[in-house]
């Protein structure tokens, strides 16, 4: 178990520095430089531009600055913004429990309405049957900007039931955007759920289970389900990194706060220290949530547990 | 293998325990805020804000988006009246200029207090500089508005000298900017550079009572406040006590959050949602025209064919500007003539008839010149090469959908253009950097002195890369003059020399389309075109107010 702990570590470290190396090495490919464009309306005179690129280590050669930024990571500091000059880790988890509220509370939804979805398709009787799998396919094929834009105008505009914005204390305009992003995602987990639960529908332990006289519900949801749910936890684990990207378009709809705003500003000033800071919070929390799968998945499903040494 | 079970088990569920904890705090402090938030507060509207500014302290940041709020919350030493665009007094009573134009003597009002109860005098604005000019304040424009600025001298509480090393004309227009606001020392000192953002006191008429980065900001009405400019209403009789700033950064959102009530008041409605809005009972629409340069293209005079200036002046000719704004900009944009914009001091309307739209007069003049379609491909050639160009174009302010109707308008008279789309502001300046024909560059402002930055042989953004020596001399001597006869004079022969030359394609002056609710009354803009005078809204009522 130690052992096990240990290497999920070692491959969380490693998954951190190459994400964050990678981030280093885009970001400093892409043209331009922050400083230049936050000065270019200002007045400031060349000079002045290539003293404040001093000031803030910009003109080190890249191997400098690629150390200066990995020493900090790994006495965990994340660096500070170029252009608001604040601690990036102050401003990660100034907008971090927003995002992160609505990804879970996402994720609750999606897995709920997927599941759903998932058993209507492959168990339901004639009527049911077809018209979960269109949803499905439906929710698939919608983009969350589009479902977005459409919920507002209908909930919103029209209807005037629920805000298109509003403060995150407000419960009532949580609805909305928890409902898009948590359909965006349930589509997805409905088909492999679905395809899943189809693969098990013929085995051996079903047809066992129906053998004893039990009702159709009950083998679905006690024997197949759960049989197919241990694969499905680790889909369902890699959708935080999919509900991290799409809280970014739900947020900006939504007027909400978090972390999609600090990455759009990020990337639209090329703020590297801000970027790169939120790809090491990203990596580090898929790392974690990974392994809470694997957890979860080797809990509900004995096929997946590791060989005991 | 039913231990490793059971200790997965245990594991899995303390975890699960773990983040419902945290839910379950998170939701705890949702609900007091919530209560909080729940107390009746009168006459309380949201404003849409449309950027989210990287940071909020006008001494360091550069956005105008700040200013929206921000505007009513600081005082400036001198402010513009907002119809005359005359200088007005603000916390100084009056000022006096050296005859040399190097010493501003400012005689502050007396009886000013910050929110905090601090006064307001002459330390107070010695403090601020202080601030401003400090390096590790790494002022992004402040610190520019004070141009050669050199040092301060404080004769008395109520008076202050500013001493500069030159001559410098737009002062006074730096110095009505709310990138120069008064800020109380007391709360710059009480907290570092970093932290004052979220605890801003000012003199103004609104006091920030809450900032949350990203989420919204909170003014409150200082029932105090009764220094204010002659434009701001003394005796308002029903102003918003209090105003929440909140951010639209996608325009889709932004008409809608106005129809259903999220929003009160919003800024930068797209055209197309504008039409929408003025066609509503319970919504209004106010065009505010932006002073400054217009949306224009700067063409690259050293990059050939357009090193000749006839090549440049068929360009312009063969560009339907109404046609385009009617397109993209619906009714609301004025099309634009010249490199300032209609609403700007200065501006010389006889910019007006410089190069009409005439396709059959370009193509004339480049024929003239010897260009023949010779291959028969529809695209013109000179001694076997093409005209073709290329545009950088951002991909903000509608400037890709202006670039496309360039790009139809000119192919019908055999010029081809390559649309070169950039992301942000560092991607263009990096693709100017490389070889362009025009790129669309512009800037908001009152004073003209912006052109300096933009046709002086030696500024970081003359990028139509023009070096004429009449030019150079022309503008500087516009920024040292502290005649107006003769600024007026300079600027009508500046203006005239860069359309002459065609080094700007000017399209349409900016206007903002604000959408606001019947709810409130009286929204109208300072000289700058940006920033609401919140002081002067009325709450009228009886509208469509949340949800």
């Amino acid at each position: 178990m130690s052992g096990w702990v240990a290497r999920r570590i070692v491959t969380a470290g490693l998954t951190v520095w190459v994400a964050v190396s990678l981030a280093f090495i885009v970001l400093r490919l892409l043209p331009g430089d922050a400083i230049s464009a936050q000065l270019a309306l200002s007045g400031a005179t060349e000079g002045q531009i290539a003293e404040r690129r001093a000031a803030l280590g910009l003109d080190e050669p890249p191997l400098t600055q690629y150390l200066t930024m990995i020493g900090g990571l790994l006495q965990g500091d994340l660096g500070w913004s170029l252009v608001t000059g604040r601690p990036v880790s102050q401003m990660i988890a100034e907008q971090v429990w927003p995002t992160v509220g609505l990804a879970a509370a996402a994720l609750m939804v999606a897995v709920l309405v997927g599941i759903g979805l998932a058993l209507g398709a492959v168990f339901g009787g004639p009527f049911v049957r077809p018209v979960a799998a269109l949803i499905t396919l439906i929710l698939m094929a919608s983009p969350i900007y589009w479902t977005g834009t459409l919920a507002i105008y209908l909930f919103s505009v029209a209807l005037g039931w629920l805000p298109s914005a509003g403060s995150i204390t407000d419960v009532r305009a949580w609805v909305l955007p928890v409902a898009v992003l948590g359909l965006s995602v349930a589509g997805g987990l409905s088909r492999v759920i679905g395809s899943e639960l189809t693969h098990l529908r013929g085995a051996d332990f079903v047809c066992t289970a129906y053998a004893k006289g039990l009702p159709r519900r009950v083998v679905a949801v006690r024997h197949v389900l759960r049989a197919g749910l241990g694969g499905a936890v680790t889909l369902i684990t890699l959708q935080a990194g999919y509900l991290l990207g799409g809280a970014v378009v739900t947020e900006t709809l939504f007027v909400r706060r978090g972390l999609g705003g600090v990455l759009l500003g990020a990337v639209n000033t090329q703020d590297y220290p801000v970027i790169q800071g939120l790809v090491v919070f990203n990596a580090i929390v898929y790392s974690v949530v990974t392994t809470f799968g694997d957890l979860v998945g080797a809990a509900i499903d004995p096929r997946l547990r590791e060989p005991q040494a | 293998m039913l231990r490793f079970v059971r200790r997965m088990a245990l594991i899995s569920c303390s975890m699960a325990l773990l983040l419902a904890c945290v839910g379950a705090l998170f939701v705890a402090a949702l609900l007091q805020r919530g209560t909080a938030a729940a107390q009746p507060a009168p006459t309380r509207i949201v404003y849409g804000l449309t950027l989210l500014p990287s940071g909020f302290d006008p001494h360091i940041n550069a956005s105008s988006e700040l200013g929206i709020p921000l505007r009513s919350v600081y005082d400036t030493l001198v402010y513009r009246d907002p119809n005359t665009k005359d200088f007005v007094p603000g916390l100084a009573e009056r000022w006096e200029i050296s005859p040399d134009g190097l010493t501003y003597t400012f005689y502050l009002k007396q009886g000013v207090r910050f929110h905090d109860g601090e006064v307001f005098d002459a330390f107070a604005v010695a403090k601020n500089l202080d601030r401003i000019t400090a390096p590790e304040t790494r002022s992004q424009k402040a610190l520019f508005l004070l141009g050669p600025f050199e040092r301060y001298i404080v004769p008395d509480a109520n008076t202050i000298q500013l001493v500069l090393r030159a001559p410098f004309t737009p002062l006074l227009d730096g110095l009505a900017q709310v990138y120069l606001g008064m800020a109380s020392p007391k709360a710059l000192a009480e907290y570092d550079r970093d932290r004052y953002q979220l605890h801003q006191v000012g003199t103004g008429p609104y006091q920030m009572v809450d900032y949350i980065p990203g989420d919204y900001m909170l003014l409150r009405r200082n029932p105090a406040y009764t220094w204010g400019p002659s434009f701001y209403q003394k005796d308002n009789p029903a102003p918003v006590e209090e105003i929440e700033f909140r951010f639209f950064t996608d325009p889709a959102t932004r008409a809608p959050a106005l129809e259903s009530g999220a929003a009160q008041i919003m800024g930068e409605i797209p055209a197309l949602d504008a039409i929408a809005i003025a066609r509503r009972p319970d919504l209004r629409l106010v065009t505010q025209a932006i002073p400054g340069l217009p949306l224009q293209f700067l063409l690259n005079t050293t990059q050939p064919p357009l090193d000749r200036g006839e090549v440049r002046r068929a360009l312009l000719a063969a560009t339907d500007r109404q046609g385009i704004v009617d397109a993209v900009f619906q009714q609301f944009s004025p099309v634009a003539y010249g490199p300032l914009s209609a609403s700007s001091p200065f501006y010389e309307p006889r910019v007006r008839d410089f190069y009409p739209y005439n396709r059959d007069q370009a193509k004339k003049v480049l024929a003239d010149l010897n260009y023949t379609d010779t291959d028969s491909d529809g695209v013109l050639d000179l001694n076997g090469q093409p005209l073709r160009l290329t545009m950088i174009v951002p991909s903000w302010g509608n400037a890709p959908a202006v670039a496309q109707k360039i790009q139809s308008q000119w192919r019908e008279i055999g010029v081809e253009l390559t649309l070169k789309q950039v992301p942000n502001l560092a991607g263009l300046l990096t693709a100017t950097k490389e070889e362009y024909h025009l790129v669309a560059f512009n800037d908001f402002g009152v004073d003209p002195s912006l052109l300096n930055r933009f046709y002086l042989s030696d500024a970081p953004n003359n990028l139509s890369r023009v070096v004429n020596t009449n030019l150079d001399q022309w503008l500087r001597r516009a920024t040292e003059t502290l005649d107006p006869a003769e600024r007026a004079a300079l600027y009508t022969q500046i203006q005239a020399l860069i359309m002459d030359q065609g080094l700007v394609l000017p399209i349409r002056d900016y206007v903002n389309l604000n959408g606001y609710s019947t709810i409130v009354d009286g929204l109208a803009f300072d000289a700058y075109g940006w920033f609401p005078l919140l002081p002067n809204l009325r709450y009228v009522g009886s509208g469509r107010l949340g949800n």
